[in-house]
């Protein structure tokens, strides 16, 4: 997978958890994974359709989505309801948007879908025809992985 | 009570969401996720705004404001939305009430959508991430 795919999420992860949070954001080391991934518990899928085609997980623990969901909130959420949900799921609005606004700037164009919310233990995902590169960004509330898989149309 | 004489008032500013007569504004937020309605009702009740009703797509949005008419003062409208778009909703909306104040909330990269619902006759825009000072201003330039 090319990298030019992966950055501008990237950068627009780092920018909207930076002004939604207001806080410090540091970004790992980016690898990548060609195999069947383990999922942390709570990721938000957004898929993309056009001449670039794929998906994007945003994946984080329970207690990460808790706690970004309460700050975003500006209060303490106790359970991964509804509210939180939404807002998890906002978040990943908000950065896809981001991200794609700069790819269509390069000339890529593709569809969205809306984003989905998948939870619980023990999940993984797998990509069998096309690798995923991961970037970590880690926050005072934990490490949410920006997990892009998207290759070119065939 | 005793202790307010104490202590002068250091805020006394009128909150930006009362009407001269003391009433406050009547806002009605259409948008379909629970946690952008939320917090555009947080930061509009906290200015001194009636948040009257909300609504989660376009459809229910102008069912909602045409019951609401006339004692409602402004909208907040999402584009993206289910059943009906907020772009259609705020162009029946204006059918309806060419007076209407509707403000759309957009996520980034929609900029032709908002150049359209400008054009049709939404009174501003706000882009996402939302924050109170920006929310605020541009809800305040629109209905003053």
């Amino acid at each position: 997978m090319r990298v030019e795919y992966i950055n501008p999420f990237v950068e627009a992860a780092f920018n909207v958890l930076k002004e939604v949070l207001n806080t410090e954001v540091k970004r790992g080391e980016l690898y990548l994974k060609s195999t069947s991934q383990p999922v942390m518990g709570v990721a938000a899928l957004v898929g993309l359709a056009g001449n670039v085609e794929g998906r994007v997980l945003f994946d984080m623990s329970f207690d990460t989505a808790l706690a970004v969901a309460s700050d975003m909130n500006g209060e303490k959420l106790e359970k991964l309801d509804d509210l939180a949900k939404a807002t998890i799921t906002e978040l990943a609005n908000m950065i896809t948007a981001q991200a794609v606004t700069k790819l269509h700037e390069l000339g890529f164009t593709f569809d969205l879908t809306p984003p989905a919310i998948f939870t619980g233990e023990n999940m993984e995902v797998t990509d069998s025809e096309v690798e995923a590169l991961i970037v970590p960004m880690v926050l005072p509330q934990g490490k949410i992985e920006i997990n892009v898989a998207v290759r070119e149309r065939l | 009570m005793k202790t307010k004489m104490d202590f002068p008032s250091i805020n006394e500013r009128k909150p930006e969401g009362v009407k001269e007569d003391g009433s406050p504004y009547k806002v009605l937020v259409v948008d379909d996720s629970m946690f952008v309605t939320k917090q555009i009702s947080q930061i509009l009740t906290s200015e001194g705004f009636e948040v009257v009703a909300t609504a989660s797509d376009g459809l229910q949005g102008l069912e909602r404001y045409k019951e609401l008419y006339p004692d409602i003062d402004v909208v907040t409208m999402d584009i993206t939305m289910p059943k009906m778009d907020g772009v259609t909703s705020l162009e029946k909306i204006i059918e309806f009430d060419k007076e209407a104040k509707v403000i759309m909330i957009s996520a980034l990269g929609k900029q032709d959508l908002v150049k359209k619902a400008l054009l049709i006759g939404a009174k501003n825009y706000i882009v996402k991430p939302l924050d109170r000072v920006k929310v605020l201003e541009r809800i305040i330039q629109s209905i003053k």
